[in-house]
C-alpha cells in the first residue's frame, strides 16, 4: 500500500525542508533522507510529495535551484534564499508556540467550568 | 512492478495548468528519485524487482502529487491565468514566427544545404561546360 499524506501533516514538510535547507544545499532524494533521519523515521510521508512544497517555495522566492551533474544525473539542488530563512523564523516561532500550547493541554488538562 | 506511470502523472499536470517546463522538471525529479531508491535498495542486496516495488511505495501516490502541484496557482502556466490573451497572442506569435522558420531550419541544416548548393553549382557547371563544347563543335564544323 503506498504512503498518505494526512492533512494534519500541513506545513510539517515546508518547515523541515526549510530548516534542512538552511544548512545545507540538497536535492530531493537527498532532502527526504535527511528528513527520516533527523525526525528518528517519526515522519513518513510519501516522497514523491516533497517535490510539490519545493517547486511552491522555490516559486514564492523561499529557495532558489541549480542543476547540477553527479555521478551520470543532474540533480536539482534547492537553497535558501533571504526570504527563505525569513520565512522559516516565523514557521520556527508558530510551529513552538503550537507546541508549547499542546504541551501545556496534554500536562494539565483544563476544562471550562460550565 | 516496474517504473510508476509518469506518463498519466504528466498528462495530469498539464491539465491542471502546470507549465510544460515545470512539469517536465517534476517528472525529471520523480524519475531521479525513483532511480536514487531503487539504486539504494539493490546495493542492500534487494532484486531489482524487489527494489522498484520499494521504490514504487515510498514515492506514493502519483495522484497526491499531481493534487499538491494543482493546488498551488503560482506553478501554473502563463495560459492558464490569462486564456483569453493567450488564445489572442499565441497565434499572433506564431504568424510572426512562420518567417524565420526557413532561417532557423536553414541553420540547423546549415550542412545538407551546402552541400546541395555545391551539388547545384557543380551540376550547372558542367551542364554549362556541355553547352559550351556543343556550341564550339557547331561553329567549328
Amino acid at each position: 500500500m503506498a504512503k498518505s499524506n494526512p492533512p494534519f501533516m500541513s506545513g510539517v514538510p515546508e518547515l523541515l525542508l526549510l530548516r534542512l535547507l538552511d544548512q545545507r544545499e540538497m536535492y530531493g532524494y537527498e532532502l527526504v533522507r535527511s528528513i527520516k533521519q533527523a525526525t528518528d523515521e517519526a515522519i513518513s510521508l510519501g516522497e514523491g510529495v516533497i517535490y510539490p512544497v519545493l517547486h511552491g517555495l522555490e516559486r514564492n522566492g523561499s529557495l532558489k535551484s541549480r542543476r547540477k551533474a553527479v555521478g551520470g544525473r543532474t540533480r536539482v539542488y534547492y537553497s535558501l534564499t533571504a526570504k527563505g530563512r525569513q520565512r522559516l523564523k516565523k514557521l520556527s516561532t508558530d510551529w513552538r508556540r503550537i507546541q508549547n500550547g499542546i504541551t501545556n493541554a496534554l500536562e494539565t488538562p483544563a476544562h471550562v467550568q460550565a | 512492478m516496474s517504473r510508476p506511470d509518469f506518463g498519466i502523472l504528466r498528462k495530469q499536470l498539464l491539465e491542471a495548468g502546470i507549465s510544460p517546463r515545470r512539469t517536465y522538471r517534476a517528472i525529471t525529479e520523480l524519475n531521479d528519485h525513483f532511480d536514487d531508491i531503487v539504486d539504494a535498495a539493490m546495493a542492500d542486496g534487494r532484486s531489482r524487482a524487489e527494489a522498484e516495488r520499494i521504490a514504487t511505495e515510498a514515492l506514493g501516490e502519483l495522484s497526491e502529487v499531481s493534487a499538491a502541484m494543482a493546488q498551488q496557482p503560482q506553478l501554473k502556466s502563463w495560459a492558464w491565468h490569462h486564456p483569453r490573451l493567450a488564445l489572442l497572442v499565441y497565434p499572433l506569435a506564431c504568424l510572426a514566427a512562420l518567417p524565420a522558420v526557413p532561417l532557423i531550419a536553414g541553420v540547423q541544416h546549415a550542412s545538407e544545404i551546402g552541400r546541395w548548393l555545391t551539388c547545384l553549382a557543380l551540376g550547372a557547371f558542367v551542364t554549362a561546360l556541355m553547352f559550351l563544347v556543343l556550341q564550339l563543335s557547331i561553329l567549328l564544323a
